[in-house]
């Protein structure tokens, strides 16, 4: 079964061309705003996308947003780059993940609700937005496209062991399997050729603490990120909330419940703004 | 319905639904005499945390949505005293050394607003980690809850 499954890793599609061009032309501050536009324009899925979501009340922009151009002008560094990303990202979510979820879009806005925690969080505790752990928060299930199958074809043993040895379910997947989804989505991750921040953040996601990297800021709040939305029910997957609970997270970060009972709050407002990120597939 | 919802009925023909609920907790009552019932969907436990938000989405808190959903009951023809009370939802993160407990909250705020007001519960499927699904049908009261271990609950 492992066999099959890291060979599945092969078949992903390439992650897209334009997300990488795109931030790489964005990181400079003095970039043109021809330049980007032209990047965009022929990626023709990734700049459809862009105009769907561009006008979405989550990225503010004071206009109507209705060419490229547009979109590069008014959304502009920091909301044009997770634009871009939700844009293109979110084409590996319109399949896979059954198995988990009974729709693949079920994955998708479990992953754009982690993805909003995971700024709400930031400006929380780091005091700004974060692109790359946006990024790594909308990826933090994508090995679960793959694994989805393997978990469907297993999953009264899987459930049985997550009943009766009372263990988490990333640790039965492991057992039963013989990889779990977070391990996977780390060796996409790294077929992609991402920074070890977002690999770690990806791979590590249910479990921060095993992480030996110095920094470990994102994994730790793609893990709360998701734990969250967890318990708000915003995943309605098989796995639920059968995840292991780090009471180390919060001196970690200095929070106190109220603050995550607040974000719960900040997080309903902000899916209700975000309505046509999660509606893109 | 979605979260911090609430809806209630006197349409016998209704089944009402709301889907995954995660740490948050379902109540639904019903009427058998004038099969009136209805369902809350809430997240938080307490609206001290934020009165302005308590005020525009009642539902969102236990303390605000459950005297509303029984108002809202009787406004239709219910009476308190013939109301059956099922209570569904509050599951939590597994061996959490409960670093940030909100299922549990979320169940003992319910279990104090009906001991304070003397209400029965009638069923209760809480806790646990799992997600949960309830139906509650107009015409029998009758209450199925969906759990995403795969069990089914007539409760």
């Amino acid at each position: 079964m492992i066999d099959s499954i890291l060979k599945s890793i092969d078949k992903i599609p390439a992650f897209p061309a334009t997300i990488q061009k795109v931030s790489e032309l964005l990181h400079d501050d003095d970039y043109a705003v021809a330049d980007v536009v032209n990047v965009i324009k022929y990626d023709q899925a990734v700049a459809a996308n862009i105009l769907k979501i561009s006008n979405s009340a989550y990225f503010g922009a004071r206009q109507q947003i209705k060419t490229i151009h547009e979109a590069v002008v008014y959304l502009g560094q920091q909301q044009l780059i997770r634009a871009v990303q939700t844009a293109g990202i979110s084409k590996f979510y319109r399949k896979g993940g059954i198995g988990y979820v009974s729709q693949s879009r079920d994955l998708w806005e479990h992953s754009v609700a982690v993805a909003l925690m995971s700024q709400i969080l930031s400006r929380r505790i780091q005091a700004k937005e974060d692109p790359i752990l946006y990024t790594a928060a909308l990826l933090h299930d994508v090995g679960k496209i793959i694994m989805g199958e393997y978990v469907q074809g297993s999953f009264e043993q899987i459930m049985n062991r997550v009943k009766l040895v009372g263990c988490s379910f990333l640790e039965a997947e492991e057992d039963i399997i013989g990889i779990n989804h977070a391990d996977l989505g780390g060796r996409i991750a790294a077929r992609w050729n991402f920074p070890s921040e977002i690999r770690d953040a990806i791979a590590y996601h249910h479990r921060p603490d095993l992480l030996m990297e110095e920094d470990k800021t994102n994994a730790w709040i793609v893990y709360l990120s998701d734990q969250t939305c967890l318990m708000t029910g915003l995943d309605g997957g098989v796995d639920s909330l059968a995840y292991k609970g780090l009471e180390a997270v919060m001196a970690h970060f200095s929070l106190r419940a109220i603050d995550l009972e607040k974000s719960f709050i900040l997080l309903t407002d902000e899916l209700e703004k975000a309505k046509d990120l999660r509606h893109i597939l | 319905m979605g979260i911090s919802d609430l809806k209630i009925s006197d349409n016998s023909g209704d089944i009402l639904v709301t889907y995954a609920l995660g740490s948050c907790i379902c109540v639904a009552i019903y009427d058998p005499k004038v099969k009136v019932g209805g369902l809350l969907h809430f997240m938080l436990p307490d609206s001290n945390l934020d009165a302005v938000k308590a005020k525009a989405t009642p539902a969102m808190f236990a303390d605000t949505g459950i005297p509303l959903l029984f108002k809202s009951c009787y406004a239709c023809g219910a009476d308190k005293k013939r109301m059956v009370v099922k209570v569904a939802g509050g599951a939590s993160i597994l061996d959490d050394t409960n670093y940030f407990r909100i299922g549990q909250k979320n169940i003992t705020a319910v279990r104090k607003i009906f001991w304070r007001n003397n209400v029965m519960i009638d069923g209760e499927d809480t806790g646990k980690h799992f997600n949960r699904t309830v139906r509650l049908d107009l015409s029998s009261g009758r209450c199925i809850i969906k759990s995403s271990d795969g069990t089914l609950k007539d409760l």
